[in-house]
C-alpha cells in the first residue's frame, strides 16, 4: 500500500514538476514521462508485492478535519489497477511526439498536469473504500478527463464534444451519488463495508441508479452518446487512455457495488447481461456504419464494454445460481477482457492518431495503401485488429473463450437464465463475426490497396516514440495470446477477496488455460511449418510483379476501389431498424444524366431518441422561462433574497 | 499413433473428395467429366508454377493463403476422424476451431482488399457478411449439441457413452441439425446455391473472386485450405450420420469415408439440381438454417 501511495505521489509530481520547465519543451516532456513511468513502475511493484497477501492493506486519513478518507487495496482493485499502471507510461510516451510542438507552453503544461491528475484519479477511484474518497476521486477523474478532451479548445467541435461529455459524466455522477445517498440513509455509514446490511429494496434501487451512472461512464448502449463525440475530439493518446482505461472505471464501480451489496438476486445479473448484449451487438453494428476512424473505434469501445458486461453478467448469474464454474469463467473472462481491451484499444487509437497526424485525414474512404508507407503503424494496427476481432492466437480470443465457457455453463440452467445464456452465446458469435468484418474494413480500406486520393506529399512513418509505444502494446497482445495461463489466473485472482471459493472444487477453470496455450502454440507450429514449406516451394520460382487484374477493364483507377461505405453497406442494412441509415441521392432520370451525387450516413438511434425525448422538451420549457433572465441585477438580488426567505420560512 | 495416422489419412484424402463432386456434376450433365484425381493434378500443376504479384499488394496478400491453409489444417487437429481420438482435444476446443476458421477468413478478406480491385472488394464484403451470419448459425448448432450431450469437446460429441448420432435416441431431432449443417456447409464453402465455384462472371462470385489475383503455390495453398475446410464440415455431417456399433479400426474408418463420399455426392447432386440464389436471398438462406437449429434447440427444452 505504501508503494502504491508513493506511486501516486510520483504520478502527481509528473504533472507538477514539468510546469515551471515549459520553456524547455523537450526537458518538460521527458520529465513528465520519466516521473510517470517511475510512478507506475513503483505502483506495479507495490501490486505484485501485495498480490499474494491474504490481508487487505488499507490506509485512512481525515481531510479538512471532518471528511474521513479511506483507501484499501484488495484483489479486485489490483486487477483494475494493473491496466492503469501498465498503460499510463506507454500512452505518455506516445504523447511525447504526438502533441504539437507549436502550441503555447502553458497549454502543454496544463495538458500534462491534467494527464497526471487523470491517472492519479483513476488510481484513487479503484482504491477508494468509503463514500468521500470515491466521490472525490470520481469527480477529479471526470474533470481531469473533461479538460483533456478540451485540448483543442479552439475548435468549436471539440468544445461541443467536451461539454456533452461533462453533461453526461455529471448526470451520471448525480445518479451514483443518489445511490450512495440511499445506501447511507439505510445503513448510516460512509464506509463501503457496511453497505451490505441495507434492506433488499434499497439495495436494488441503489444498484439500478448506480447502473445508470456507471453505465454512462462505461458507455453502455443507450447511455453511450458522449463516447463517439468525445473520442474523435480528444488528442489520440487521450482517447487511448480514456477508452483503454478510464471507461473501465465504470465497470469497476459497477462490480464493486455489486460485491458490496452482496445481493444475489438474479434480476441484477439479467439486467447486466442484457445490457451487455445490446451494447455488444449494436456497438459493432454502428461501428461498421461509421467511417471516421476514431468514431469507429469509439463505437468499438462500446462493443467491448458489452463483451465485458456479458462476462460479468454471466458471472453474476453464476453467483445467483450457485454455479462456481460459471462464476469463475464469467468474471475471469470479463476481467481479463478489461486488460485485453485496454491493450488493443489503446494500440488502435495510437495507430489512428499516427494516421491522422501523417495524412491529416480521418475519413476511411479517403485513405488507402498506408501499409507500404507506414510499415510499423500498419503491422501493429493489424495486430490490434486481429486481437480486437477476438481471433486466435491473440489476447482478445483468450477472454472471449472464457466468456463462451461461462455461457455454455449457463445453458445447463433452468428457465429464463438458460435462454439468456444461449442468447449470450449467439450475441458473442455475432459480435465476433461483425468485429472481424469491421476490422477487415478498417485494415483493408486504410492500410491496403492504393491511396484513394492523390497524396500531396509522400507519407512518412510516425516518430520513434510513437512507434515504440505501438510496438510494445502489439507485443503485449501477442504475449497474452501465446502465454495465457498467468493472465487467466491473474484475472481469476481478482475474485479472491470477493467470492468465497466453493468447497471441494480446487480449480474452477480446470486445465483450460494450459490447453488453450497448447492449442495456440500448435496452430503457430502448423503456421510456421507451412510458411517454411511455402518458402521452400518458392525457391528458384519466377516471381514477377504486375498490375492488379482488372477483370478485362484496362483503365482502372484508385477511385474504383471498394470503399468502407460500400463494404459495410449490406451488413449495416441488415441491422435496420435498430440502425438508421440516411441516404442523400439524386437518382438518374434522363437518358443523358447530369452530375449526380450519393451520400449516406448512419445515425445513432439513441442520439435521436435523446434529442427527441429529453433535449427538445427541456429546450421548449427553457424557452418559455426565458423571461426570468432579463439582465436586471437588482431583480436577481431580489430572487436571492426571496429564495432565502422562503427557505428560512419553510425548512 | 492411431490419431496421427487418421490425421495424416485425412490430410492426404481431402483433395480426393472434391473430385467426386465434379464427377457427379458431369454425370448429371451427361459428360464423362475429369478424372477423380483431378484436384491432385491441379495442386501439382500450381506448385510447379511461379507467381505474379500485383504492385498494389503488401505482405498481407502473401500472408492470406498461408493463414487460410494453416487455420484449416489446425482445425483438423481437433477432429475425431472415424471416432479415433484426435491429436488435440480439450473442453472448449470447438470454439477454438471455429474461431481459427474465422482467422482464416479475416486474412483471406484482407488479402482480397489488398489488391485494390473493386471486384475482390465486392467478394470480400459478401464473405464478411455471410460469414458472420453463418458463424452465428454454427454456434446455434454448438448450443444444440451441448444440450444433447453436455460436452464442449468436438471429440466428446461423437465418442463416449452418449454420442450424438442420428441412430441414437435423439435422431429425429438431429435430422434438423444435419439439414442445417448441410446448408451451412454449402454456404461456408462457397458452393451452389450461395456461390458457384465454376462461374466465370466476377460480379456474381464470392470466394473465387477474392482469390483472383493469387497464382502459383499461393493459389495451391488456398485450394488446399478450401479442401480441408470442406472436408471438416463434411466430416462433421458424416460423424452425425455414422451408425453405432461399427467396431474394428478398418470397418469404422471404411464406413466413415464411405459416408464422406455420400456427403460429397449429395453436394454434387445439390449443385446439379439447384440454381444460385440471388445475393440478397443468401442471408435468408443462412437464417433458414439458423431457424432449423433453433427449432431443434426448442425441442430439447421440451424434452428436458
Amino acid at each position: 500500500m505504501e508503494l502504491v501511495l508513493t506511486a501516486l505521489g510520483l504520478i502527481l509530481a509528473g504533472g507538477l514538476v514539468p510546469l515551471p520547465m515549459q520553456r524547455w519543451s523537450t526537458g518538460a516532456r521527458a520529465t513528465h514521462i520519466a516521473l510517470l513511468a517511475a510512478g507506475c513502475l513503483t505502483g506495479m511493484i507495490g501490486l505484485f508485492l501485495t498480490w499474494n497477501q491474504e490481508a487487505i492493506s488499507a490506509f485512512s486519513c481525515t481531510w479538512l478535519q471532518v471528511l474521513p478518507l479511506a483507501l484499501a487495496l484488495d484483489s479486485l482493485t489490483a486487477v483494475f489497477l494493473l491496466p492503469v499502471f501498465l498503460l499510463a507510461p506507454i500512452v505518455a510516451l506516445y504523447g511525447y511526439q504526438y502533441l504539437d510542438r507549436d502550441v503555447s507552453p502553458w497549454q502543454t503544461g496544463a495538458h500534462q498536469l491534467c494527464f497526471s491528475l487523470l491517472i492519479a484519479a483513476m488510481v484513487l477511484v479503484t482504491l477508494a473504500d468509503n463514500l468521500f474518497a470515491f466521490a472525490l476521486a470520481w469527480e477529479l477523474m471526470s474533470l481531469a478527463s473533461y479538460l483533456l478532451v478540451l485540448y483543442d479548445h479552439e475548435h468549436e467541435e471539440s468544445r461541443r464534444a467536451a461539454t456533452l461529455y461533462l453533461l453526461f459524466t455529471q448526470a451520471g455522477a448525480l445518479m451514483i451519488f443518489a445511490a450512495f445517498g440511499l445506501l447511507f440513509q439505510a445503513t448510516g455509514s460512509f464506509t463501503f463495508a457496511q453497505w451490505g446490511q441495507a434492506p433488499h429494496a434499497v439495495k436494488l434501487t441503489a444498484f439500478f441508479l448506480a447502473l445508470v451512472g456507471f453505465g454512462s461512464k462505461a458507455g453502455v448502449m443507450p447511455l453511450h452518446i458522449w463516447l463517439p463525440h468525445a473520442h474523435p475530439a480528444a488528442p489520440s493518446h487521450v482517447s487511448a487512455l480514456m477508452s483503454g482505461v478510464m471507461i473501465k472505471m465504470g465497470v469497476y464501480g459497477l462490480l464493486r457495488l455489486y460485491f458490496l451489496l452482496d445481493e444475489p438476486a438474479p434480476v441484477l445479473a439479467r439486467t447486466v447481461l442484457g445490457l451487455g448484449m445490446i451494447s455488444g451487438v449494436l456497438g459493432v453494428a454502428y461501428a461498421l456504419g461509421k467511417h471516421d476512424i476514431k468514431r469507429l473505434l469509439a463505437y468499438h469501445s462500446i462493443e467491448n464494454i458489452g463483451i465485458i458486461l456479458i462476462g460479468c453478467g454471466l458471472g453474476m448469474l453464476g453467483i445467483a445460481s450457485h454455479n462456481p464454474a460459471m462464476t469463475a469463467f464469467g468474471f475471469a473472462g470479463g476481467l481479463l477482457h478489461v486488460l485485453n481491451h485496454a491493450l488493443f484499444k489503446s494500440l488502435l487509437f495510437m495507430g489512428a492518431g499516427a494516421i491522422i497526424q501523417k495524412t491529416g485525414c480521418r475519413h476511411l474512404d479517403q485513405l488507402g495503401g498506408l501499409m507500404r508507407r507506414m510499415p510499423v503503424t500498419g503491422r501493429t494496427f493489424l495486430t490490434g485488429s486481429v486481437a480486437i476481432a477476438g481471433l486466435p492466437p491473440l489476447n482478445g480470443f483468450v477472454s472471449e473463450l472464457l466468456i463462451y465457457c461461462a455461457a455454455f455453463q449457463g445453458v445447463r440452467l433452468q428457465g429464463p437464465d438458460a435462454l439468456l445464456a444461449m442468447a449470450a452465446i449467439l450475441a458473442l458469435a455475432l459480435i465476433g463475426g461483425l468485429a472481424s468484418a469491421c476490422f477487415t474494413k478498417v485494415v483493408g480500406i486504410v492500410f491496403l490497396g492504393e491511396p484513394r486520393r492523390p497524396l500531396s506529399s509522400p507519407i512518412a512513418e510516425s516518430g520513434l516514440s510513437m512507434r515504440a509505444a505501438m510496438i510494445v502494446l502489439a507485443l503485449a497482445c501477442v504475449l497474452i495470446g501465446l502465454w495465457p495461463e498467468p493472465f487467466i489466473r491473474m484475472a481469476l485472482h481478482g475474485l479472491r477477496d470477493l467470492v468465497a471459493p466453493a468447497a471441494g472444487s480446487p480449480d474452477p477453470l480446470g486445465s483450460l488455460p494450459e490447453n488453450l496455450a497448447l492449442a495456440t502454440r500448435m496452430f503457430l507450429a502448423v503456421f510456421l511449418l507451412l510458411a517454411a514449406c511455402r518458402h521452400l516451394v518458392y525457391r528458384n520460382k519466377p516471381v514477377t510483379q504486375g498490375a492488379t487484374w482488372g477483370c478485362g477493364f484496362t483503365r482502372p483507377t484508385a477511385r474504383i476501389q471498394y470503399t468502407g461505405t460500400s463494404y459495410a453497406r449490406e451488413v449495416v442494412e441488415f441491422h435496420q431498424p435498430f440502425v438508421k441509415i440516411r441516404t442523400v441521392h439524386k437518382p438518374i432520370t434522363k437518358i443523358f444524366p447530369g452530375l449526380t451525387h450519393y451520400a449516406s450516413t448512419v445515425e445513432d438511434r439513441a442520439e435521436i431518441g435523446l434529442h427527441r425525448l429529453l433535449v427538445a422538451p427541456i429546450l421548449r420549457v427553457a424557452d418559455k422561462l426565458r423571461w426570468i433572465q432579463h439582465g436586471h441585477i437588482q431583480l436577481y438580488i431580489g430572487y436571492i433574497v426571496l429564495t432565502i426567505a422562503v427557505l428560512l420560512l419553510v425548512v | 499413433m492411431e490419431s496421427v495416422l487418421s490425421f495424416g489419412l485425412a490430410l492426404v484424402l481431402a483433395p480426393l473428395f472434391p473430385g467426386i463432386i465434379l464427377k457427379v456434376k458431369a454425370l448429371f450433365a451427361g459428360k464423362q467429366g475429369p478424372p477423380l484425381l483431378i484436384k491432385y493434378w491441379t495442386l501439382a500443376k500450381l506448385l510447379r508454377k511461379g507467381s505474379v504479384y500485383s504492385t498494389s499488394t503488401s505482405f498481407v496478400f502473401r500472408l492470406g493463403p498461408l493463414v487460410a491453409c494453416a487455420t484449416a489444417i489446425a482445425a483438423l487437429l481437433f477432429f475425431p476422424f472415424a471416432g479415433k481420438a484426435p491429436l488435440v482435444s480439450f473442453h472448449g476446443d470447438v470454439i477454438v476451431l471455429f474461431y481459427l476458421l474465422g482467422l482464416g477468413r479475416f486474412f483471406t478478406i484482407a488479402a482480397a482488399l489488398d489488391t485494390g480491385s473493386p471486384f475482390e472488394g465486392m467478394g470480400a464484403a459478401r464473405e464478411a457478411f455471410f460469414g458472420t451470419l453463418a458463424e452465428a448459425a454454427i454456434f446455434a448448432v454448438l448450443i444444440l449439441f451441448f444440450r444433447l450431450n453436455g460436452s464442449l469437446i468436438l471429440a466428446g460429441y461423437f465418442t463416449g457413452n452418449q454420442p450424438i448420432a442420428i441412430a441414437g435416441p435423439q435422431g429425429a431431432l438431429l435430422i434438423l441439425a444435419v439439414v442445417a449443417l448441410f446448408m451451412l456447409l454449402l454456404a461456408e464453402n462457397s458452393r451452389v446455391p450461395v456461390d458457384d465455384p465454376a462461374t466465370h462472371l466476377e460480379l456474381t462470385m464470392i470466394h473465387e473472386v477474392m482469390i483472383l489475383d493469387h497464382s502459383g503455390p499461393d493459389l495451391a495453398l488456398i485450394e488446399l485450405g478450401a479442401f480441408y475446410k470442406l472436408f471438416l464440415y463434411a466430416a462433421l455431417i458424416a460423424s452425425l450420420l455414422k451408425p453405432a456399433g461399427l467396431a474394428g479400426p478398418f470397418a469404422g474408418t471404411l464406413a466413415f469415408y464411405a459416408l464422406m463420399a455420400v456427403v460429397y455426392v449429395a453436394i454434387g447432386i445439390t449443385e446439379s439440381l439447384t440454381a444460385r440464389l440471388k445475393m440478397n436471398m443468401v442471408p435468408k438462406y443462412i437464417l433458414t438454417s439458423f431457424a432449423l437449429v433453433f427449432f431443434a434447440i426448442i425441442l430439447t427444452v421440451e424434452i428436458a
